[in-house]
C-alpha cells in the first residue's frame, strides 16, 4: 500500500535559510549553518521528500538558490520538490536540472497562461506542486493569497480549489497562513475546502510544532503528506524523534533499517 | 565496497542523470554519464535510467543507435545492466504509450498502462513509496528489511506474467513487476536513487552482484 508521507520545507532567500511566522521572514543562518544543525544526509533519513522554496522577495537571485540546491541535494536521496520564482518553461528545467524532481509552483498556478499545462506536457503532470496559500476572511471564510501572501485572490478558497481540480497537478500543498509559523498544530478546516473526488495527493502544511501535529494530520483520510518549515521546533534529531513516534503509532510511513550514513564508501 | 566497479550511465537525453550519479558516487563507484555508442559497448556496467515517453526513449535510443550498444553489452556481451523505471520497461520487448513500439527485447515481458479499474481508487500516476516482495533469493534485496518501501512515479508498468527471471512484486491494486533479474540483467520499477537507504542498500547489492 502507499504510505503516507513526512515532509520538510526549506526557505531560502538571499544565501539565507528562513524561518516564517504568519509569512513575515527571520534569517536564520546559511547553509552551513544548515548542515552543522542538521546534517543532511542524517536528516534525508527522518523525511520522505524535500520541499525547497526560494522565498526571496525583491528578486529572484536564481544563481544563488540553484548552486544552493545543488549542494544540498548531492546527498539527499529522496524525492526533491523546489520553486519559487518560476515563470516559464526555462525556470523549471533550470531546476530540474540541479536536482529537483518536481517543480512548485504558486502564484502562476492561478494564472490563465497555460504555464501549467505547458509544464505538465514537457515533465508530466506528477512533476507539478500545486502550492497554495490559505488564509482566513471575515467575507468569504477562507480565501487564497498569491504574491508571497500579499494579495488576496477574489472570491472563496473553495471555488478557487474547485478550479484547480481540473488542473494537470501532482501534489497538492496547503499552506494555512494564519498558522505558519506558530506551532499551534494544523488548521484541519482548510481540508473541508477540498473537492470531494479531489485525485491528487494533499500536502498539508502550517502550524506543526511537534509529533502530536503531525499525526493529527496523518490520521486524516484527505491528507497524504505533513510538511514543516519550522527550522527550529526540529533542529538536531527533532525529525527523527518525531518520526519515530508516528511509525510507533501506528501511522504508515515508509520503513528504513539502515542509515545512509553506513553506505557511503568515503565518509567527508 | 569496491571503487573498482566503473558504471556507465546512459544519457539519452530525457532523463535527469544527476542523482543517479549521485547515487553511484556515494557507494564509491567510478561513474561515468554519456551519450556515446563506444562508452556503452566497453561499459563494464550499464545504468539505463529514463523518465518519460516510451515511445520517444525508443527513438532516442534508435537513432543514436545506443539501444544497439546496450543490447551488444548486456545480452550478447554479458555485461550487467540495470535498468530504472522508464529503463526497465525499455529493457522490455514492447511498450503501449501512444500505441505499441517494440522496445529493446532484453527481458521477453511487455508493458501496458494501469487502468482505473485495476487500481481501485488509486491514482493514476502511481507516485510515493510503496513496499516491494522481494522474490526468494534476491540479489538486489539482500539484507534489505522485510517488504522494504521504494519510491515510485510510473502510469505504466511490466506485467509480471511468464516472466523467465524473478520479478518481485508490488501491489497497487493489481501485482505488477517492481524488479526484475535474471543472470546479468537488472531492473526496478521504482526509483533507488530517492529510496533512502533501502535504494542505496540495493544499488550497492547491484554493484557487488
Amino acid at each position: 500500500m502507499l504510505k503516507k508521507r513526512l515532509v520538510f520545507t526549506l526557505l531560502f532567500s538571499n544565501g539565507s535559510f528562513m524561518l516564517s511566522r504568519n509569512f513575515r521572514l527571520q534569517r536564520i543562518g546559511d547553509l552551513e549553518w544548515l548542515q552543522r544543525n542538521y546534517v543532511f544526509s542524517n536528516i534525508s533519513e527522518a523525511i520522505d521528500e524535500l520541499v525547497i522554496l526560494n522565498v526571496s522577495r525583491n528578486e529572484p537571485q536564481m544563481d544563488q538558490f540553484l548552486s544552493m540546491l545543488k549542494e544540498l541535494t548531492r546527498t539527499c536521496f529522496i524525492p526533491i520538490a523546489a520553486g519559487g520564482w518560476v515563470r516559464d518553461t526555462n525556470q523549471a528545467q533550470q531546476l530540474l536540472r540541479s536536482g529537483a524532481d518536481k517543480v512548485v509552483l504558486n502564484t502562476p498556478i492561478f494564472w490563465e497562461s497555460g504555464l501549467v499545462e505547458q509544464l505538465a506536457g514537457q515533465f508530466g503532470r506528477q512533476c507539478i506542486v500545486a502550492s497554495v496559500d490559505l488564509a482566513r476572511s471575515e467575507t468569504v471564510g477562507f480565501e487564497v493569497r498569491v504574491d508571497s501572501g500579499q494579495r488576496a485572490l477574489p472570491g472563496g478558497a473553495r471555488e478557487r480549489l474547485n478550479w484547480l481540480q481540473e488542473k494537470p497537478i501532482g501534489d497538492l500543498y496547503l499552506n494555512s497562513i494564519d498558522r505558519d509559523g506558530t506551532g499551534q498544530g494544523y488548521d484541519l478546516e482548510v481540508l473541508d475546502l477540498l473537492p470531494q473526488d479531489l485525485g491528487v495527493p494533499v500536502i498539508l502544511a502550517g502550524g506543526a510544532g511537534n509529533a502530536k501535529h503531525f499525526e493529527a494530520g496523518l490520521r486524516d483520510d484527505r491528507v497524504d503528506a505533513v510538511a514543516t518549515a519550522h527550522l527550529l521546533n526540529f533542529v538536531g534529531d527533532g525529525l527523527h524523534k518525531a518520526r519515530e513516534n508516528l511509525i510507533t503509532r501506528g501511522i504508515q510511513l515508509p520503513v528504513r533499517d539502515s542509515d545512509i550514513r553506513d553506505l557511503r564508501a568515503t565518509p567527508q | 565496497m569496491s571503487s573498482s566497479h566503473r558504471v556507465t550511465i546512459v544519457d539519452i537525453g530525457l532523463s535527469n542523470t544527476w542523482s543517479v550519479l549521485n547515487a553511484f558516487q556515494y557507494l564509491g563507484a567510478g561513474t561515468e554519464v554519456t551519450s556515446d555508442v563506444k562508452s556503452v559497448l566497453s561499459a563494464d556496467v550499464i545504468v539505463l535510467p529514463g523518465v518519460g515517453s516510451y515511445r520517444q526513449a525508443m527513438e532516442r535510443l534508435q537513432e543514436s543507435r545506443l539501444g544497439e550498444a546496450i543490447t551488444t553489452g548486456s545480452r550478447d556481451n554479458g555485461r550487467k545492466i540495470l535498468g530504472i523505471c522508464l529503463g526497465m520497461q525499455l529493457l522490455a520487448r514492447s511498450g503501449t504509450e501512444d500505441g505499441v513500439t517494440a522496445g529493446l527485447g532484453i527481458i521477453q515481458a511487455d508493458v501496458a498502462p494501469f487502468t482505473n479499474s485495476e487500481v481501485m481508487g488509486g491514482k493514476i500516476p502511481h507516485v510515493g513509496f510503496n513496499s516491494v516482495r522481494p522474490t526468494g533469493g534476491s540479489l538486489l534485496f539482500d539484507g534489505l528489511p522485510q517488504d522494504p518501501d521504494f519510491y515510485f512515479v510510473h502510469s505504466f508498468r511490466m506485467m509480471p506474467e511468464g516472466l523467465a527471471g524473478a520479478a518481485s512484486l508490488c501491489n497497487y491494486g493489481i501485482d505488477f513487476a517492481a524488479a526484475y533479474e535474471h543472470e546479468n540483467i537488472f531492473a526496478t520499477q521504482f526509483h533507488p536513487e530517492k529510496s533512502q537507504a533501502n535504494g542505496l542498500q540495493l544499488l550497492k547489492n547491484f554493484l557487488e552482484a
